[in-house]
């Protein structure tokens, strides 16, 4: 066996323009894995936190009929406490449940603030400013002022003030449809600017106190929805059917859904598809670069089939010239995906920092992603694809290894 | 005591729907030691005879006893067992593998039987090299040695596990008059030192002089064998 480790390593030095080209097929191909792959975890990673933050929670509860109506802002269905108790005892009880951390109201409402040229539409939530910051991710994200705290105050995004010509500090008159469907306006101070490449943040968003936005609305104590978040995002779906008993022994299992985010988002569901259908991808593309070696072992086999002659009449069996050959094409493997992993690496490693500008794309898509994808550099990434490569490569080269093993070794040697 | 017993033995090859004999009933014995050659003209036989002999082909009918065995029943891992333990080749091609140095391409036979240890199979080797002539010649590969060096080489190679036969399928071939009457000598020597039974192919009347034992064969059938004191 080490012998003819010995001559395949060899051996890969006999043609070295065509060693360099398989070796460099194959190293592209990993590097590309590791790349897509790092690209794919960044978007799939800060997409399933950008929903988490801003639409899922770990868990959600709404009214079962404001799911079809959540587009429209409905303020008919809210979530507004479960049998005898009340929307705060409500939320009590279920941050009690075990492994629920956070209860976070959300009441979301359609708004509107007229300036010379135009009445700029938004969107309005009323939160609890300080679970936000703790919650989300919007700290880092508020370039001027603060938080909405209390009374009549607003936080909105750089694009939606420059849109209505507003600056931090001063006020903006609103105008919203109450619960009771009648036209009112209101004027609020801007205490704080968010700067963010999502849209839905700098240029629709506009975060106003839950109880200033629930007395303005005729909502006292109601909220369009109830985030909760959990211990552990991945154990959401563990800590569901307590939500769910809890609801249910309250009498609220037919007013209420609770979903987790795994099964509350079909854009996320469709991400996680993805991640599957991806792998597959990954394997046909080490498939394609595969053909080179392929081609490349086939060419060796012809060249070398005198040769072959001989090692068969010296003795060597059919699994051993077999062995020569996929040696021969698994140390190309290892070479091509050793190379590929680190180029691939260092890839991901400097878009990391600086990330990929997909704005362009994202304009009119109507799905919460941040149009700046950060590749993620992970070692995993790298392992996975050297080890693809060289697990397919080896593979694949059983083809030409098994036509070399088959030959006779009387006409191999006749072989000019 | 007879090292091979051919009795009976034939070789069709299928032509598309054609049956081409290659050989058409040889009864041969060749005893231990011999240094026996194979001749005749082209297409004669002499080719396939070795194969068969060597364990490299099968007969369409008769038998061959290697050793007093018959190997006829034999799937080819067996016949490649048999050819790594008792059988030595020697091309007319030469055949070394290119990337090895001359050290190595000797080495590669004996790494085959894996009874030797590293210090053993190299004292071997470089006794062996040293024995063909080419022992400050270990460490060059073959595009930087001779055609006779290379021929020694493989000379070396096909003896290093001490076979109990050699089987050359016109060995000097692509080699001068000079260079082949060297090559035959070592061979000759190697034969008488080892014992060695030799049976090899040509159709170079220098090379039969060298031989103790003529065979001739003409459209696959022995026509004449003559032994030589």
């Amino acid at each position: 066996m080490k012998f003819l480790m010995n001559i395949a390593f060899k051996n890969m030095f006999r043609n070295k323009l065509r060693t360099i080209v398989s070796i460099l097929a194959i190293a592209f191909a990993v590097m590309i894995i590791v790349f897509a792959r790092g690209l794919i975890d960044g978007m799939i990673e800060d997409t399933y936190s950008l929903y988490i933050h801003y639409d899922t929670g770990h868990i959600k509860i709404i009214d079962q009929e404001y799911e079809q109506k959540e587009r429209l802002l409905s303020l008919q269905y809210t979530v507004n406490g479960v049998g005898n108790k009340s929307f705060s005892e409500m939320k009590e009880d279920l941050n009690n449940l075990e492994g629920i951390k956070m209860v976070i109201p959300r009441l979301k409402f359609g708004a509107a603030v007229s300036t010379e040229e135009e009445l700029v539409q938004m969107l309005a939530w009323g939160v609890v400013g300080a679970k936000e910051l703790q919650f989300t991710n919007l700290e880092r994200q508020l370039v001027e002022g603060r938080m909405v705290k209390s009374g009549r105050e607003v936080v909105m995004g750089t694009k939606l003030l420059a849109k209505i010509n507003k600056s931090v500090g001063e006020d903006v008159t609103m105008v919203y449809t109450t619960a009771f469907s009648s036209f009112q306006g209101a004027t609020f101070e801007i205490v704080g600017k968010i700067e963010s490449n999502l849209p839905l943040l700098n240029e629709q968003l506009v975060f106003m106190p839950l109880d200033t936005a629930q007395r303005l609305l005729y909502l006292n104590n109601e909220s369009t929805e109830l985030l909760l978040v959990t211990n552990n995002r991945e154990q959401a779906n563990e800590y569901l059917p307590a939500v769910k008993n809890y609801l249910e022994k309250n009498g609220g299992a037919d007013k209420y859904l609770a979903q987790s985010w795994k099964n509350g988002n079909s854009f996320i569901q469709l991400l996680e598809v993805s991640e599957t259908i991806y792998n597959f991808v990954y394997l046909f593309l080490v498939l394609l670069s595969s053909i080179v070696v392929i081609n490349t072992l086939v060419m060796i086999v012809k060249e070398r089939t005198q040769e072959i002659g001989m090692m068969s009449a010296l003795g060597l069996k059919k699994k051993e010239v077999m062995l020569l050959f996929m040696l021969e094409g698994s140390a190309m493997a290892v070479v091509g995906s050793f190379f590929g992993a680190l180029a691939g690496g260092a890839l991901n490693y400097y878009l990391s920092g600086v990330g990929f500008d997909y704005s362009a794309a994202f304009e009119d898509i109507d799905v919460l992603m941040n149009p700046i994808i950060y590749p993620t550099f992970k070692i995993e990434h790298m392992l996975f694809a050297f080890a693809i490569g060289v697990i397919v490569t080896t593979l694949t080269a059983i083809i030409p290894a098994r036509r070399a093993a088959k030959l006779d070794p009387t006409e191999a040697l006749r072989e000019i | 005591m007879s090292l091979i017993k051919l009795r009976g033995l034939e070789k069709t090859y299928q032509q598309g729907k054609i049956a081409v004999p290659a050989l058409r009933g040889i009864d041969l014995e060749v005893e231990s030691g011999e240094f026996t050659t194979i001749f005749g003209p082209s297409g004669s036989g002499k080719t396939t005879l070795l194969n068969m002999i060597g364990c490299l082909d099968k007969s369409t009918a008769g038998e061959i006893i290697f050793d007093e065995h018959s190997i006829n029943d034999l799937n080819s891992k067996e016949l490649a067992e048999v050819r790594r333990y008792n059988l030595g080749f020697i091309f007319q091609s030469y055949n070394l593998i290119p990337v090895l140095t001359a050290f190595e391409n000797v080495e590669f036979a004996i790494r085959l039987i894996e009874k030797h240890s590293k210090k053993e199979r190299r004292e071997r080797v470089m006794s062996l090299l040293e024995e063909v002539g080419l022992g400050e010649m270990a460490d060059r590969r073959p595009n930087e040695l001779s055609g006779g060096q290379k021929q020694r080489v493989a000379i070396a190679r096909a003896l290093i596990k001490e076979p109990k036969l050699v089987l050359a399928d016109e060995p000097t071939a692509n080699l001068d008059s000079e260079t082949s009457k060297e090559v035959l000598e070592l061979m000759e020597e190697m034969n008488s030192e080892l014992n060695t039974t030799f049976i090899f192919s040509t159709h170079d009347p220098q090379v039969m002089d060298y031989a103790r034992r003529l065979i001739e064969i003409k459209d696959g059938k022995i026509t004449n064998d003559q032994r030589r004191d």
